[in-house]
């Protein structure tokens, strides 16, 4: 079943480039997680520690990080408002945009590239998106305008893609000039450095890109939907567990699946049950889950599958891995790199639409800062677990890292900091980002499979 | 040359396909050790030298000569659209605005030779110049103006040795440490700068007005002439002594008229800009004179091109830039070098701040949006000037003519009335084709990555 180390291809590389052929064995080795041979939930769990202790710690320190940010900012919040369910239901508004665009960051970052551009192209697609449904104007129907804006970023997403891939040059640097382009076209297309553009719930096709993170599902709907929604991922999880195990394939133990569809069902019941807590006044009544919560696990959905499920996908982490040995394998590099880059940007467009209806459906040229918007997006998926030097990590690593980065952006925006509150918004994240990759250079020590040079 | 480990047994050679910085792909070596020695050091004569060049320049190793191309396209094209563009009073007033990208572009090599990036010299400048006016300032701490640089310049160096210890010691990638430090700078800037405004342009207090005078003050027309005649003369005395002095060691010079030609050269462009610069260009009134800052350039220029180019460290930077699995092999210190290559970029970067303060005189939170956007300014002032992005070649001289073009486009499209976004875009274009045409040029090179 395993890995002959002879053929493995060497496990992680450093920031694409060199891999240390004398970390093979070891690195081949770890390459099979020690939770597929468990047998037991004993078992499983011990292998997970070892996994844990030797820098593979997947998503543990992010939730970790999320108990600790919560606890921290409860106490020390004014009158401990951190917890409320507005507070937290505005955070779920607000996170769900760095979790899109850390997902899309994901799969560029597990090919060991980077896209610096994803914010400028999210802040250009959600433009695009709002110019396409005004009226007066061209007046689209909204999934038009939404499926115009996600085609265009994908086409500058496989422009920046091929300079990358086709060309060598480094990704950093075309994503960069890429981030500057769009930045001033950005401002372009809005009309100027006054410019705005804005979508309203009276008109129809407005109303659905305005209702992305500010409408609200009924609590009764909400409930239904969680139920349905539990009840078909724990069948499917169950059922595929069931059947590979009676093919006799490597399965995880009965009760880790159905503890797993347990921790479902429960974080999904937490999430509604703080959505559905009236937030409003005694008189005005606004309780249930954001539209944007299932939109994101739909994102979330996709980009699992196709990176866990598809050949594409493998491909991706194969080219993270070790490029090299992916080329030999006979993957087509550019045309697997060109196509995430333009997934990457498509996904990104996505988050500028849900960023402009999170600001209340108005974008301006100070609705968001594109520069920001790429550090939130990159600091959120390499807290969440995904490293920077290809190859290691998961779609909802994203969506967690985002979660995080958004509790720590408000938590801090929260506190009464009078002049120390602007600063303070640059500071965090450049300080979250050093630390998150610092964390992920020390694991990949403890790994055994980092590169002298 | 050949005490380079050539050999790259493809079993033991780590993999070779990889893009940015740190790759050292072992198989190109050979080939990499016959380029290195350039042609022209073989050349006996003029002609015999140009044709070495010109087979040089072919191979993709073209050094200036795109760079000064694009200075003459960019210089006629300008000058087509509006006549004002080569006016003596444009052409002065585009070098002040060009020096403090040529210095920031300075600063940047020595992160570029090194195969590495630092995205935070816009921030680093910023960061600087306010220091340094802060510092200053009459109703706080009142230092004098050479201590407040100093002092200045020593806390943009230990920014500098943070970021290049995370990133020599720990290996995080270069774009990642200095985009976080380019973040807490600009919080630490804000902090700084408080919600007012700092200016150093009371002409009541000395302190202030030597740092005005250091962007704005103008040498005497007179004065110009005579530090040209002395500058150009210890410069041309100097290089003939040097080639005379190796030629009769026997050792590689270049033909004695290409020596000659350098010097003439030197001379006619240092004659051109005194002569530019003494033009009155005052409406009403008299301003002449070269601007302080041109000699300024021109000592940071020469301080970091005899850094680099005749000591120790410069050579260690050069071979960590070309294959850093073969300098860690001869023995040099990657990490010692490489947190210096960071610290020699933040203090650079802290001079372009003292030069930015007096340009600006008055400092609010505004720069940090001007700081972002010159880091872009910069990298692409150096890759367009000549130097790569992989690392290993390059010389701060590129930084100087690279910045000169980035100043020129700046300026005349500015002239011609084009919005700043608009700008911006031509920018983030032109890095694009420079880094574009830096790859595509490696491609034509034996040495290719």
């Amino acid at each position: 079943m395993t890995a002959d180390p002879g053929e493995t291809p060497a496990g992680t590389a450093d920031g694409t480039m060199v891999a240390d052929p004398t970390a093979a064995p070891k690195a081949a080795a770890a390459d099979v997680p020690p939770e597929l041979l468990a047998q037991s939930l004993g078992q499983y769990l011990r292998a997970w520690w070892v996994r844990v202790r030797s820098g593979n710690s997947g998503v543990l320190p992010v939730v970790l990080a999320m108990v600790i940010v919560a606890v921290i900012f409860e106490i020390i919040t004014p009158q401990h408002a951190f917890l409320r369910p507005s507070n937290l239901v505005y955070i779920f508004g607000l996170s769900t945009v760095y979790m899109v665009l850390a997902m899309a960051e994901t799969v560029v970052l597990l090919l060991g590239e980077i896209d610096l551009s994803v914010g400028a192209v999210a802040l250009f697609g959600g433009v695009i998106a709002f110019k396409l449904v005004q009226q007066p104007g061209p007046a689209w129907p909204w999934w038009a305008a939404i499926l115009t804006a996600l085609v265009s970023c994908g086409l500058i997403g496989a422009f920046t893609g091929t300079l990358t891939a086709r060309l060598r040059i480094p990704s950093f640097v075309v994503s960069l000039g890429m981030f500057l382009l769009f930045s001033g076209i950005l401002i372009v297309v809005l009309g100027g450095a006054n410019g705005t553009v804005g979508v309203s719930s009276s008109a129809l096709d407005q109303r659905v890109i305005f209702d992305l993170v500010q409408g609200l599902i009924s609590p009764v709907a909400s409930w239904v939907a969680l139920a349905v929604v539990v009840a078909a991922a724990g069948t499917a999880l169950w059922l595929r567990a069931a059947a590979r195990r009676r093919q006799g394939l490597v399965a995880p133990p009965a009760g880790l699946t159905a503890i797993r569809i347990v921790l479902v069902a429960l974080v999904g019941v937490a999430v509604v049950m703080i959505c559905t807590v009236n937030r409003g006044t005694l008189l005005v009544t606004v309780a249930g889950v954001p539209w944007v919560i299932p939109i994101v696990l739909v994102v979330l959905g996709a980009w699992t599958l196709l990176l866990q499920r598809t050949r594409f996908g493998r491909y991706v982490y194969a080219i993270g891995g070790n490029p090299e040995a992916a080329r030999r394998a006979g993957v087509n590099l550019a045309a697997i790199r060109t196509w995430a880059f333009a997934l990457c940007s498509a996904t990104a467009a996505l988050g500028g639409i849900l960023l402009g209806s999170f600001f209340f459906g108005e974008y301006s040229t100070n609705t968001a800062d594109p520069g920001q918007l790429v550090l939130y997006s990159v600091a959120a998926a390499v807290i969440g677990g995904v490293s920077l030097f290809g190859g290691r990590g998961k779609p909802v690593h994203g969506v967690l890292g985002g979660l995080l980065i958004g509790a720590i952006a408000y938590g801090v925006s929260l506190l009464s900091l009078g002049q120390l509150a602007t600063p303070l918004q640059y500071i965090v994240p450049g300080v979250v980002l050093i630390v998150a990759v610092l964390v992920d250079v020390l694991s990949r020590r403890g790994t055994g499979s980092v590169t002298r040079v | 040359m050949s005490d380079i480990p050539v050999t790259a047994d493809p079993g033991e050679t780590p993999a070779g396909a990889a893009g940015a910085g740190t790759v050292a792909d072992l198989t190109a070596a050979p080939q990499a050790a016959v380029a290195d020695v350039p042609p022209e050091l073989l050349a006996q004569s003029l002609g015999q030298y140009f044709r070495a060049w010109w087979v040089r320049v072919r191979g993709g190793d073209s050094g200036v000569l795109p760079v000064v191309l694009a200075i003459v396209v960019v210089a006629i094209s300008f000058q087509v659209a509006n006549p004002a563009f080569l006016s003596a009073q444009n052409l002065v007033n585009l070098f002040e605005q060009s020096t403090v990208y040529m210095v920031l572009a300075m600063a940047e090599i020595f992160a570029l030779l090194l195969g590495e990036i630092d995205l935070s010299v816009g921030l680093v400048m910023a960061f600087g110049s306010v220091v340094v006016a802060e510092l200053v300032q009459p109703t706080g701490l009142n230092w004098p103006w050479w201590v407040a640089i100093i002092a200045a310049l020593l806390a943009c160096a230990a920014v500098g040795a943070i970021q290049g210890s995370l990133v020599a010691r720990l290996r995080m990638p270069s774009f990642i440490v200095t985009l976080g430090g380019l973040l807490i700078l600009e919080g630490v800037a804000i902090i700084l700068l408080g919600p007012g405004l700092v200016s150093i342009g009371n002409s009541q207090f000395r302190n202030e007005v030597v740092l005005y005078d250091i962007f704005w003050g103008r040498l005497d027309p007179v004065v110009s002439w005579i530090l040209l005649a002395v500058l150009v003369g210890a410069a041309g005395t100097g290089l003939w002594l040097r080639d005379a002095r190796k030629r009769r060691q026997g050792l590689e010079t270049p033909p004695r008229s290409l020596t000659a030609m350098k010097i003439v050269l030197m001379a006619v462009a240092g004659i051109a800009v005194v002569a530019i610069c003494n033009v009155n260009r005052a409406h009403f009134g008299t301003i002449e004179g070269v601007p302080y800052i041109i000699p300024i350039v021109l000592v940071v220029l020469a301080a970091s091109t005899v850094l680099l180019q005749r000591t120790r460290f410069g050579r260690y930077v050069y071979a960590i830039g070309g294959n850093p699995e073969a300098a860690r092999r001869a023995g040099v210190s990657l990490p010692a070098v490489r947190t210096w290559g960071f610290v020699l970029a933040a203090l650079t970067a802290g001079i372009a701040g003292v030069l930015f303060a007096s340009w600006q005189v008055s400092l609010t939170t505004n720069i940090i949006k001007t700081a972002n956007s010159y880091v872009l300014l910069a990298v692409a002032a150096a890759v367009i000037g000549g130097t790569s992005l992989f690392g290993g070649r390059g010389k701060t001289i590129h930084g100087v003519l690279g910045g000169l073009v980035i100043g020129a486009i700046y300026n005349g499209l500015y002239l011609l009335g084009v919005s700043s976004w608009w700008i911006d875009v031509v920018v983030a274009a032109v890095l694009l084709a420079a880094a574009a045409i830096d790859v595509l040029s490696r491609r034509g090179a034996p040495r290719q990555a």
